[in-house]
């Protein structure tokens, strides 16, 4: 009976057309877009190469952090190349300035100067690329002294000064590297938009759940009325619907991640694996809220559908689908909106990913996500126990 | 009964008056789908579905979707998957509402075999002609009570009408009809357009009477013939000639 019914509830599910659209292909479609929106700004807002100047004085010549930071930064082989710059005499350097040929000069005497005549972006970026070497310097400066000092202590006065400032720098180089790729930050717009589009598809699985329990219900289709006086338990019934609901939703889910992952070249990083389970569990949580809507409203199934749709983007909304910023209002002054909304607990998971080094945060929206959904089955099981219908 | 007395479900099927099949699944797994709900044994269901297919008459639209078949096709497939499993108690609501007059002369061959084959069948309609096709015993009810039990015939002889005589005559002046109305058994005389329809509470030998009236007056008329009351005319005598909501 109940692989039966699980077939069945399979083909059915598959088979409506309806469902199909808004289970499998709407997300899709929306993924589309937003890969097609969100990557003419990433690509508008890459940054030009900035012409700069810095003055081939002794000073700047004698400082391999400035020499080597600037060297790599203009690399023409460097994908990341940020300046394009012109090694030239004070004089030169102010005639390219006044030209309007360069944003801006650096000059190494007892300080690191900075000349600009505007203070547009091109402007900020060389001043914050300046003092972030400062600032390296005065670290590797002090754990040069630091080895010095070691080294004295040991008794070793042949010292290779120049070898150590390089292994310094070098080491210094990798751990700033290792840091950057651990916490991985600069989240795009355009992965915080699959977040949320995954969250609505987790949840969209609620109209699956929905459907296939109306299908079960005798007060609410025919063919529930024509299940109920059948000799079947109920409960076998319902159950194998869900289960059908689960396994369809879970195949949607898996379209949309090898979609995003094959087709839009999305990268979700080493914790796909976690982002996959999330969006299990998130499926799970919002096939639940369909089965709580479809068996509490006594209404007819269009209108359960449109409910359905209007929580789920409601939900998306909050949670930062129509731009983050939202989700950071609702954090700051309602928090209890979004420690309720399912939509936000599997993106807020998702954040957490990448914004947190332990999982902590992760397993509390997971944990988050299973307490709510045994609340929404609870609701159903209780609602499904007191309808009765006349007996023969 | 209780919602879980499944010896006993398992001996009724339900067709109801609204068609209940899946619009996702075709006529073959809609009936496999619905005598699975009663019968496990894949070898027995497959022998069910082809029984039940025959007698609705749907062979050649196996592999169709409920969108594909028209109302009387649909409304076989209808009572299909409720029969599938050979229940012993039918309970059938109104199943050839909307159905045209082949459609319906197939479902009520169908049923006549079930009930042929031992089925008992309760059939609720509002057209008296199939329940004198098919019923044994009759119960009309109206506004949920109990009006008249009993045979078609035992039902016929309560109505108070023992005959009806249609006439085909015309341009009958007003004064001839108001001469039939005081004939002897005369209960109600109606006359619209060229029908003129006499009802008689009792009397065994009314139509000869009338033809010699008629004769006596020289009223010309094309046609005329006698008929029994009809189960309608009994449903109508007992529930009222007033239109219902």
């Amino acid at each position: 009976m109940f692989m039966h019914n699980l077939k069945y509830s399979i083909k059915t599910l598959f088979r409506n057309k309806m469902l199909i659209f808004w289970t499998f292909a709407f997300p899709i479609i929306l993924g589309t877009f937003f890969n097609m929106a969100f990557s003419n700004i990433e690509n508008s807002e890459k940054l030009e190469i900035i012409d700069i100047a810095i003055v081939n004085n002794e000073e700047f010549k004698n400082n391999e952090i400035f020499k080597e930071t600037f060297k790599t930064l203009s690399d023409e082989k460097n994908q990341d190349r940020l300046f394009n710059t012109q090694y030239v005499t004070e004089k030169q350097a102010k005639e390219l300035l006044e030209n309007d040929e360069i944003s801006g000069y650096l000059i190494l005497e007892e300080k690191p100067k900075i000349i600009v005549t505007t203070s547009g972006i091109n402007e900020t970026i060389l001043k914050s690329v300046t003092e972030e070497i400062i600032q390296i310097s005065e670290i590797v400066k002090s754990l040069a002294e630091s080895e010095i000092k070691k080294e004295i202590m040991a008794g070793n006065y042949n010292i290779d000064y120049e070898k150590m400032y390089k292994e310094i720098i070098e080491k210094n180089q990798k751990e700033e590297a290792k840091i950057e790729n651990i916490s991985n930050k600069n989240l795009s717009y355009t992965m915080i938009e699959y977040y949320t589009l995954i969250a609505m598809t987790c949840l969209y699985g609620g109209i699956l759940g929905m459907v296939a329990i109306n299908q079960n219900l005798a007060n609410m289709s025919n063919n529930g009325k024509r299940i109920s006086v059948a000799p079947t338990s109920k409960g076998k019934v319902v159950f194998s619907s869900i289960i059908a609901s689960y396994i369809t939703q879970i195949i949607g889910l898996s379209l949309l991640f090898l979609y995003t992952i094959f087709v839009l070249k999305v990268d979700y990083g080493t914790n796909l694996p976690l982002v996959i389970l999330l969006g299990m569990v998130g499926s799970f949580a919002g096939l639940s809220m369909g089965l709580a809507i479809g068996t509490v409203l006594k209404t007819n199934e269009g209108i359960k559908t449109g409910i359905l749709i209007s929580i789920t983007m409601l939900g998306c909304f909050l949670s930062g689908m129509m731009g983050i910023t939202m989700k950071y209002i609702i954090d700051k002054n309602v928090p209890i909106v979004n420690k309720l909304n399912p939509a936000s607990m599997i993106t807020d998971g998702l954040y957490s990913l990448y914004y947190y080094d332990t999982l902590d945060r992760y397993f509390f929206n997971i944990t988050s996500l299973l307490i709510f959904a045994f609340i929404m089955i609870y609701i159903s099981i209780f609602s499904l126990r007191r309808q009765k219908y006349d007996s023969i | 009964m209780k919602p879980d007395s499944y010896d006993i479900k398992a001996k009724i099927g339900v067709i109801f008056q609204e068609v209940a099949v899946f619009e996702e699944l075709t006529v073959y797994e809609n009936i496999d789908y619905f005598c699975g709900l009663y019968i496990k044994n894949k070898d027995k269901r497959k022998q069910y579905i082809e029984d039940a297919i025959q007698l609705v008459g749907l062979e050649d639209f196996k592999k169709f979707y409920p969108k594909q078949l028209s109302g009387g096709l649909l409304r076989r497939l209808n009572i299909a998957c409720g029969i599938a499993h050979k229940p012993e108690l039918i309970f059938l609501d109104e199943p050839t509402v909307a159905v045209d007059p082949q459609s319906r002369n197939n479902i009520l061959d169908g049923i006549k075999k079930l009930r042929d084959n031992g089925a008992t069948i309760v059939y609720t309609t509002h057209y008296m002609e199939e329940v004198e096709i098919i019923c044994d015993r009759v119960i009309i009810l109206d506004k949920g009570k109990i009006l008249a039990t009993g045979t078609t015939d035992e039902l016929k002889e309560l109505a108070k009408i023992e005959e009806k005589v249609t006439v085909e005559v015309n341009n009958l002046e007003e004064k001839y009809i108001e001469q039939i109305k005081i004939l002897e058994n005369v209960d109600e005389v109606t006359y619209n357009g060229n029908i003129l329809l006499i009802t008689y509470k009792k009397g065994k030998n009314n139509l000869v009477e009338l033809i010699d009236y008629m004769k006596e007056e020289n009223i010309k008329y094309n046609k005329i013939y006698s008929e029994r009351p009809t189960l309608n005319d009994v449903f109508l005598e007992l529930t009222g000639k007033g239109l219902r909501d």
